[in-house]
């Protein structure tokens, strides 16, 4: 959980800022007792939260709106992962000293994901194999949400979808979606998402109502198929 | 040591702990004097362990020096001393979890991100070699399960 806040005094960080390992919990975060609030290496304000903060999130919004509330995830997501976008651009640029746009873009991802590691929301992998083609895929292992909510039998990390088409999109400066084609809480061992142009987002989408897998998809995609 | 010692007062909370829980600190206190040793070893000897290996590497192959076209000698030198460093403490704080988790877990992604995982195994198998024929077999035998833990870590692709 991430609130944006006015870099403060981080004590590590003031006395090795160009230090790029500082990912571990008590590296990463500044606990302040007195005030009561903690803030992380890039200045930004975080809050603790349980599972059943999480639970009661998501229990919530579909009882107050149903169906709507997996749509209402991702449209958060996207505008945490824009928001996230900029935010992300200027510490790269401070810890670094150059744009992100000049850094190796395996890197810059890596780099721009840990701070999300650190906060619990899981380790990813990225698979950029495709990208030539419009699409990629995103591995995500111990989404927050999906093991709290565990085996239900449907996708449920649409709050990390949309954050992956609202910060890619902004990296790219091409409207970009995102689409969870497999989730840990359909039994699956962790969660997989395609990025891509609406046109495969909504072909996979397609073919999931269809009962295709994830590996289906990745065919399918890769073999350049389409809905026509 | 110290990742032992924090979970070992998590769970000994209001109670005293047994002579079994307590071993690996008993371990600690006798192999003290030699992790001291070792450490200091390490650090009057680091730059000629990281140019051994150099050496050693590049008559086995110059061309994992090499990204693209750019020689990236430097930068291999410069990251494996500081690596070397940090296997230092873990030696001997006896921690390597510590290592793991506030360095080799990070480190993992950005060697992957520059595909350096063949580079990474043969530097620290490498390494594990020239540290074996450097030092006594009694401090040798501290630092290269440290060293093989770093290896699997950074060496292998997922």
């Amino acid at each position: 959980m991430v609130i944006v806040a006015s870099d403060s005094s981080h004590p590590v960080k003031l006395k090795h800022p160009k230090k790029h390992n500082h990912y571990g919990f008590r590296e990463f975060f500044q606990f302040d007792p007195d005030k009561g609030i903690i803030t992380d290496w890039n200045g930004a304000q975080n809050l603790l939260t349980t599972e059943d903060f999480i639970i009661g999130m998501a229990e919530g919004l579909e009882e107050e709106v149903g169906d709507s509330a997996a749509a209402i995830m991702y449209t958060i997501g996207c505008e945490w992962g824009q928001k996230d976008a900029f935010f992300f651009e200027k510490w790269f640029e401070k810890e670094f000293d150059r744009n992100m746009r000049q850094a190796n873009l395996l890197f810059l991802l890596e780099t721009w994901w840990w701070p999300f590691t650190s906060q619990g929301w899981g380790r990813w992998e990225i698979d950029m194999g495709d990208r030539r083609q419009g699409f990629m895929f995103i591995n995500i292992f111990d989404s927050a949400v999906a093991r709290t909510l565990g085996d239900v039998g449907k996708p449920v990390c649409y709050l990390y979808a949309g954050l992956f088409s609202g910060f890619f999109t902004e990296l790219v400066r091409k409207q970009l979606s995102c689409i969870e084609i497999q989730c840990y809480s359909m039994g699956e061992t962790y969660c997989k998402f395609l990025l891509g142009g609406q046109d495969r987002i909504d072909a996979a989408s397609f073919w999931l109502n269809e009962g295709a897998t994830a590996r289906d998809i990745e065919k399918r995609l890769r073999g350049g198929e389409l809905l026509r | 040591m110290l990742s032992q010692l924090e979970r070992l007062s998590c769970e000994v909370d209001g109670r005293y702990a047994s002579d079994a829980e307590l071993q690996f600190l008993t371990d600690y206190v006798q192999s003290f004097n030699l992790r001291v040793q070792t450490y200091q070893k390490l650090q009057e000897i680091e730059v000629a362990l990281v140019q051994q290996a150099y050496i050693k590497m590049r008559s086995q192959d110059p061309n994992l020096f090499k990204n693209g076209a750019e020689d990236i000698s430097g930068k291999w030198k410069r990251d494996t001393l500081r690596v070397l460093r940090y296997v230092a403490i873990a030696v001997l704080m006896n921690d390597p979890e510590t290592l793991r988790e506030r360095f080799l877990l990070w480190f993992q992604t950005i060697m992957r991100a520059f595909s350096a995982e063949k580079a990474c195994n043969v530097t620290y198998t490498v390494l594990q070699e020239i540290v074996k024929q450097n030092l006594p077999a009694a401090q040798a035998n501290l630092v290269c399960p440290i060293l093989e833990l770093t290896r699997r870590s950074l060496g292998t692709a997922s």
